[in-house]
């Protein structure tokens, strides 16, 4: 089994989660305008990958440029990887390939630690990816453990 | 079998395709300036997407930027297609899942004959994707010819993001240029492919 199996049900049993839903948890975070690229980039790439409708077309004509946008933003002190294999605990499950990975580290040949966000991307069904992502945090936070690199939140 | 299954003898076995391999088969087409967006977009993003070194972040650092440069190009007169299925003979194994296609038909919301480029992306090896896209190429083919709007070519690429192998099917002749193109000659590739789009490759 890997990331991708795991539903939020399966994920919040099988790791003890506690689930709490908050509405506008992070309402309170400032906005950060976007750059005219991204700007002119997203004009032109959103209806080109709704009128495509795949999720790669979603994936690679707007996540990717919204988060190599992030990666401008702290001129390179964090790092993104794109479809890397991430493999943590085979036992637990805890196996496969993101998405979308954003580490601490500014170190782009390698995954670093700590890993802070992960951005898994669904052609339409936010909840179907709601899971494999839980389960992609909980690997993170392991990760984070064992390079001996962990912060309070992933 | 899918189109990832074929490799380049297989694929001219099954279709009885003649090979003919041509050194600088693209070498006449005029090149194409990159946009000022595109030219920034690749200087920050070719260094990233090669770091990461996966076929996903150089598929969409580079090649769909490339790609949607295209269109751009020809004003929206072409479209462009990304990880759709394209089943057209489960017959003939002519199914599966396309990296990128090109049509030149305005119609954004479905793909329309006369389909004109194939583009696949590898991670490393330009060569693995060769039968896979000489494939999807005849594939392309057939798909025209149903639709009653055959083109007398189509043309594939098989890409790692910063190198570029480009292909002609014409008929059962199918030209291979031994030559690679490097996205540091961007205006090269977007020329080579403008003159794909232009039938006159």
């Amino acid at each position: 089994m890997e990331y991708s199996n795991f539903r939020l049900e399966t994920v919040r049993a099988e790791f003890q989660l506690e689930e709490v839903d908050t509405a506008g948890l992070f309402a309170d975070s400032e906005p950060v305008a976007p750059s005219t690229h991204l700007t002119t980039a997203l004009t032109r790439n959103v209806p080109l990958a709704t009128a495509i409708g795949t999720e790669k077309a979603k994936s690679e004509m707007i996540v990717a440029d919204v988060l190599i946008e992030l990666r401008e933003h702290f001129e390179h002190r964090i790092s993104l990887f794109s479809g890397v294999d991430f493999n943590v605990d085979a036992e637990a499950d805890l196996t496969g390939v993101c998405d979308f990975i954003v580490s601490l580290s500014p170190i782009q040949f390698g995954l670093e630690a700590p890993i802070i966000i992960l951005v898994e991307a669904k052609n339409d069904n936010l909840e179907i990816g709601l899971g494999q992502c839980v389960a992609e945090m909980i690997a993170a936070q392991r990760f984070n453990a064992q390079k001996g690199n962990t912060i309070p939140c992933v | 079998m899918a189109y990832s299954n074929w490799t380049l003898d297989t694929v001219q076995e099954a279709f009885d395709l003649e090979a003919i391999d041509t050194a600088g088969l693209f070498a006449d087409s005029e090149p194409v300036a990159p946009s000022e967006l595109l030219t920034a977009v690749l200087a920050r993003n070719i260094p990233l997407a090669l770091a990461i070194g996966t076929e996903k972040a150089k598929s969409e650092m580079i090649v769909a930027n490339v790609l949607v440069e295209l269109r751009e190009h020809f004003e929206h007169r072409i479209s462009l297609f990304s990880g759709i299925d394209f089943n057209v003979d489960a017959e003939a194994d002519l199914t599966g899942v396309c990296d990128f296609v090109v049509s030149l038909s305005p119609i954004q919301f479905d793909l329309e004959a006369p389909i004109i480029i194939l583009v696949e992306a590898k991670n490393d090896n330009l060569e693995i994707g060769l039968g896979q896209c000489v494939a999807e190429m005849i594939a392309a083919q057939r798909f025209n010819a149903e639709q009653e709007n055959a083109i007398p070519c189509v043309y594939g690429a098989t890409t790692s993001g910063t190198d570029w192998r480009f292909l002609k099917l014409e008929g059962k002749k199918l030209h291979i240029d031994m030559g690679v193109y490097h996205i540091v000659q961007c205006d090269k590739v977007l020329g080579i492919l403008a003159s794909m789009v232009k039938q006159k490759a």
